[in-house]
């Protein structure tokens, strides 16, 4: 008893003197702050203009920044397939419970009506906040209804499989055409007009890049959800 | 006004995390983290970042706790 006493003070002292030895360092910190910082955002957000997106996170995130982006979808896979692994000695599970018949019903009304509003923020992520990622969770989410209103329903895994490597590999087939033709992996090589500004039809490569990380995202997080839910026990 | 409301949030989002860590069982503590996470959608919204409020309303909210809920189904099955 003494000794876990022991430990919960010496705990409470160590938590009390690094919270210290932080805030003195932030104020520190806040003290020396210029008047104006240039961080390396500000920099790409004015390069943003060169682009024709008018969304500047877009920009930064699938143009100056899209190599991270490539790394973030294969940590997303990596995810996916360690799930698979893990629940794959698992027996599917057989749901005694009916779902509702209301459940049914409002599954049937709002499928659609989330699916496209998941393809919109997909296409329209270059234009408005949202894009690949936001846009695929929410596809995702349309499958997770069905997945639990209706027993016998699955996806198909070979559609999944399809999905997957042909958006895998045309991202980095696209980076790598990128290469060849400006010197610059994911280089912007079709054409991006400033009076393009606002359009659906803009940017480039950059609302392609979106369309692909949407169908990748979208179709790894169904099978995340997928797998979750019905493989129990 | 808006200060106001950002005021009203942050302390908000301290109350429902404070809690969610002293919850008994672990399904309100769940749902208690949802709400932290509709919170800082309110407070990213308010300061300019739709882009990181629609993720967080989807992956934080919506997927994150989708995840943590099936967990503790697969727990409780193992137990």
């Amino acid at each position: 008893m003494s000794f876990k006493r022991d430990i919960s003070t010496s705990s409470l002292s160590g938590f009390t003197l690094s919270a210290i030895l932080i805030l003195t360092i932030l104020s520190i910190l806040i003290q020396n702050i210029p008047k104006q910082i240039t961080t390396a955002g500000d920099k790409l957000l004015e390069l943003n203009s060169q682009e024709g997106v008018s969304n500047a996170v877009t920009s930064v995130v699938v143009y100056f920044r899209g190599f991270d982006t490539l790394g973030e979808i294969a940590v997303l896979f990596i995810a996916s397939l360690g799930i698979g692994l893990m629940l794959s000695n698992n027996t599917k599970c057989d749901i005694k419970a009916q779902s509702n018949f209301m459940l049914k019903t409002a599954a049937k009304i709002l499928f659609p009506i989330i699916l496209l509003f998941g393809i919109y923020i997909i296409v329209y992520g270059h234009l408005s906040p949202g894009g690949g990622f936001q846009g695929g969770v929410i596809i995702a989410s349309a499958i997770l209804l069905l997945v639990i209103s209706y027993q016998n329903f699955e996806l198909s895994h070979k559609i999944i499989e399809l999905l997957e490597t042909f958006a895998g590999i045309s991202y980095v087939l696209i980076g790598l055409i990128g290469l060849i033709v400006l010197d610059k992996f994911l280089g912007n090589f079709l054409p991006s007009n400033i009076s393009n500004m606002g359009m659906l039809l803009s940017g480039g490569i950059i609302p392609i890049i979106y369309i692909i990380i949407g169908i990748k995202v979208g179709s790894e997080m169904s099978l995340i959800v997928q797998n979750l839910i019905r493989r129990a026990q | 006004m808006i200060g106001l409301i950002i005021l009203c949030t942050f302390i908000g989002i301290i109350i429902i995390a404070f809690a969610s860590i002293i919850q008994n069982k672990l399904v309100d503590s769940i749902i208690l983290f949802m709400g932290v996470g509709l919170g800082s959608v309110v407070l990213f919204t308010i300061f300019k970042a739709p882009d990181v409020a629609l993720t967080e309303a989807v992956i934080g909210t919506g997927v994150s706790s989708l995840i943590f809920l099936m967990a503790l189904k697969h727990l409780k099955a193992t137990k």
